[in-house]
């Protein structure tokens, strides 16, 4: 969970112009998604996380996982690892950005920002008569 | 052992393991609540036949339906969407797993069979006489569910600049679409159902016309098997699903006494039959789709895509050479979040731009098949890729949409592919024309699938004939998109419901 929420924030990083993933309770949310996905999505999240952490040696030549990078080269990592060339590393992250995506884009703050009204929360109901 | 059921009106949701067991018995039972299944359902209760829906999603009304992509991909997909195909390239099928199925979360796109089709089905299955008749249950269907082109309120930028850049091009068949949606509001939220009630997904009228017919509707209800006697279907049993933990319920049996119809969607309809002991040379076999991507285009002025119909914008003008159709499709921020290449602060200040992007896309009338099989744990793997040819038609629409994005007014296109630059400018736009041929450098989805229990008069090559009947057996009909042995070209639920409209008519006799 933790590496997952490490890569998260690298990600997604608060900018002046726009709230980052750190602003959107991430530790519920990630808490959640962990519970309510099948175990076969939460293992390809967690997979795309250790892809992450541990391919910084490929893209910024530093022999350290992502969380131990100084600030700067965390933000090239996180950037050139998403562009890679290695097609299934390149998935790996891309799953590791869809549930991420889904914090940052119903944040009430981030679509403030991009003229979207809030959500409100899903009802997770159904027809029971 | 409960032996319930063949009173009127009926919806036997989730029952867990400590219920007793659920048993009904009915004329007719159908699996699958979508466009295929609803469809043959309300057609069999329109003329008197009690008829048991066996859906295995939930039944969502639109006040349950979701807000957001994530709840859309807990409540309404089908495997949280993550099912893909194996292949070189990992592409996402699009499916949903609720009542009303794919209806509840798609664009609701009403296109007629095309002429073609018809002709193609004639002279190379051996399948005569759909035409007259699918037509005829497309008017129904049309009047039934209140097609409507999308309204001049409603219509929104995105869409508003697609048909400019269309004009501009002087492309034919270009226009605003015609949907199963009754006085659009413009939410912008097709993908995760649309709470308005303006879109009319099966879920809003046949499966509770059916119900009010009379019929047994069964939700949270996956069927695991259909019943045979010999070479007869004489009904389905499984074990219902809690909709949000997914533990197992107690066991379902309904009996069929005249039919079986199957309706389970392009990847779990082969899968079931497999399961269930159907053996026919074909099946599994001729899997299409329309794999797609979208190019998004940058604007100065803001383009508010999310404000507006989801998809409000096709143009067919491709269909016949390259083999392409091009439409507009809105997606929310938490899609693009994640669509958009990149990570860091470059990744943020490529988001900061969301409110000047357009995503149009394109749908490839892919020839490449491929096939439907079941793992071992007895669920569909799709088994597809792209020959070469279609992949160069998938990049022929990329360089149709980048061009009709430039004379739309956008100032750069962002094509999403992997390797080139994440922006081209207007004059940058002809490297489109050399950009690689290798599936895996795109971000693509499956979003219309055909076949795996195609249609045609030769068992050997087929698995169900012209009146859906699966060959060699008795009482078993498939009636959704897996009989469909063509690509369409087209948005598919129209000629999924017409199909199932005539099969269902034929076994009324």
């Amino acid at each position: 969970m933790w590496l997952v929420r490490e890569a998260i924030l690298l990600l997604y990083p608060r900018t002046g112009d726009l709230p980052g993933a750190i602003d959107c309770d991430i530790d519920a949310f990630l808490e959640r998604f962990r519970r309510e996905t099948p175990w076969r999505v939460w293992l390809g999240v967690v997979l795309g996380a250790i892809v992450f952490h541990v391919s910084p040696i490929f893209t910024v030549h530093v022999p350290l996982p992502a969380f131990l990078l100084p600030a700067g080269l965390a933000d090239r990592h996180a950037h050139r690892i998403s562009n890679t060339n290695v097609y299934l590393a390149r998935q790996a992250i891309f799953v590791l950005k869809l549930p991420a995506g889904m914090l940052w884009g119903t944040n009430a703050a981030v679509r403030a920002r991009l003229a979207l009204p809030p959500l409100d929360e899903d009802p997770g109901t159904w027809k029971t008569s | 052992m409960e032996d319930l059921m063949t009173g009127a009106g009926t919806h036997v949701p989730f029952r867990s393991r400590e219920e007793a067991e659920f048993i009904g018995e009915v004329d007719f039972v159908v699996v699958g609540s979508g466009a295929g299944g609803a469809t043959a359902a309300v057609t069999l209760a329109r003329a008197g036949a009690q008829v048991a829906i066996v859906e295995a999603g939930a039944w969502r009304d639109p006040e349950d339906y979701p807000w957001s992509a994530y709840g859309g991909m807990r409540d309404l997909m089908d495997d949280w969407g993550a099912r893909v195909t194996l292949g070189r390239a990992l592409w996402p099928i699009v499916q949903a797993r609720t009542m009303g199925g794919t209806t509840v979360v798609n664009s609701a796109i009403c296109v007629r069979t095309p002429d073609d089709i018809f002709d193609q089905w004639e002279s190379s299955h051996g399948l005569p006489g759909l035409r007259r008749r699918v037509l005829a249950a497309q008017d129904r269907i049309e009047k039934d569910l209140s097609v409507e082109e999308v309204p001049i309120p409603a219509r929104g930028r995105s869409n508003l600049l697609a048909q400019k850049g269309s004009l501009a091009l002087g492309w034919s068949d270009s226009h605003y679409l015609r949907r199963y949606v009754k006085g659009c509001e413009g939410h912008g939220q097709c993908l995760q159902g649309c709470r308005s009630r303006r879109k009319q997904s099966t879920n809003l009228n046949y499966v509770p016309e059916t119900r009010e017919r009379g019929g047994l509707i069964l939700s949270s209800a996956p069927v695991d098997r259909i019943l045979t006697e010999g070479t007869r279907a004489v009904g389905v049993t499984g074990r219902f699903e809690h909709p949000r933990t997914h533990a197992e319920g107690t066991r379902f049996w309904v009996r069929a006494r005249k039919a079986v119809i199957v309706a389970a969607s392009v990847t779990h309809s082969p899968v079931l039959l497999m399961r269930s002991g159907i053996r026919v040379p074909a099946l599994g076999k001729y899997f299409r789709a329309h794999p797609g991507t979208g190019v998004f285009g940058c604007y100065d002025d803001p383009v508010d895509m999310n404000v507006g119909a989801t998809q409000g914008w096709a143009s067919t003008a491709f269909r016949e050479s390259p083999g392409l159709k091009l439409e507009t499709l809105s997606i929310p921020p938490e899609l693009v979040a994640s669509r958009f290449a990149g990570g860091g602060t470059e990744l943020m200040k490529r988001l900061a731009s969301y409110r000047h992007v357009a995503m149009w896309c394109h749908a490839v009338r892919a020839e490449s098949t491929g096939t439907v099989s079941k793992s071992l744990f007895g669920g569909p793997i799709v088994r597809y890729e792209l020959d070469r040819q279609d992949m160069v038609r998938f990049r022929q629409g990329m360089v149709l949409l980048a061009k009709q994005h430039v004379a739309a007014g956008a100032r750069a296109v962002l094509p999403g592919i992997a390797g080139m630059p994440f922006e081209l400018g207007k004059d940058e736009i002809g490297l489109l024309e050399e950009a690689p041929l290798d599936p895996r450098r795109y971000v693509a989805i499956l979003s219309h699938l055909f076949g795996g229990c195609v249609m045609g008069s030769d068992p050997r090559t087929s698995v169900v004939d012209v009146h859906g009947r699966v060959h060699g057996f008795e009482g078993l009909v498939v009636a959704d998109a897996s009989v469909i042995p063509t690509n369409l070209g087209v948005n598919p639920q129209h000629t999924i419901m017409g199909l199932a409209a005539v099969f269902a008519e034929d076994l009324l006799g």
